[in-house]
């Protein structure tokens, strides 16, 4: 896995962050919120992800079901 | 590793690019309608006080202006001058068609010049100044509007469109 992932959610965060001020400055408060929640939905699946492998490794080194 | 780094540095570009693009659109917008104005008014000038035909006042009036504007006028008057069937509504609809991309004019500047051409050489001349006046006014106001719309706009396109690259290259990295 490597920490390229966790580098990803970090540029992915930034550029939204930086999304959400320009878009907040030019008065489009709906799609600043709307490009943050992409923004958020984009990491959350990564994560998702992440965390079943977590648990499906769990689950195999205490030979659980 | 090398060719990935060059699509990336595309992937930017473009980005870039279209932001860029989309930004000089809209900082464009007030003063195509600034020159608008000026020409309508100077054939104000000629429809109401040298009563000159309109293909002629037409291109007249685009005098001291330059670019986008100056050519639409005066495409109107070519196609007005050689097709003598065709009415001002017609050309300007014509016109506006085949520039498109050049002028960078919104619906609502589009709408109040077709409603121009339909009512161009339809009224008598005290008329026809009343409603150029109008429709002056109607422009100044759409110009005020642009000016503000592209102070707030032109940064948002170029960040968006700068960041918009780099989020490509990371989802796809």
């Amino acid at each position: 896995m490597g920490l390229d992932i966790l580098f990803k959610i970090a540029g992915v965060g930034i550029l939204v962050s930086v999304f959400h001020t320009a878009l907040k400055q030019a008065g489009k408060e709906d799609m600043a919120h709307l490009c943050t929640l992409a923004g958020f939905t984009l990491v959350l699946l990564w994560v998702v992800q992440l965390l079943g492998r977590l648990f499906g490794t769990v689950q195999d080194v205490f030979k659980l079901l | 590793m090398w060719l990935k780094l060059l699509g990336s540095v595309c992937v930017l570009a473009a980005g870039t690019y279209i932001g860029f693009k989309l930004s000089l659109r809209c900082s464009q917008r007030p003063q195509h309608i600034r020159q608008l104005v000026s020409c309508i008014v100077s054939l104000k000038s000629y429809i109401n006080y040298i009563s000159m035909p309109l293909s002629e006042a037409l291109v007249k009036s685009t005098l001291g202006t330059e670019g986008p504007v100056a050519i639409f006028f005066k495409e109107i008057a070519t196609l007005l001058e050689s097709n003598i069937w065709m009415n001002p509504k017609q050309a300007i609809l014509q016109v506006l068609d085949k520039m498109e991309g050049q002028l960078a004019l919104e619906s609502t500047e589009k709408e109040i010049l077709v409603v121009l051409g339909a009512n161009l050489g339809t009224m008598n001349r005290e008329e026809q100044n009343k409603y150029l006046s109008m429709i002056q006014e109607q422009l100044e106001k759409l110009e005020q509007e642009a000016v503000r719309t592209r102070d707030l706009n032109t940064k948002m396109y170029r960040y968006l469109g700068v960041c918009g690259g780099l989020v490509i290259v990371i989802l796809l990295a």
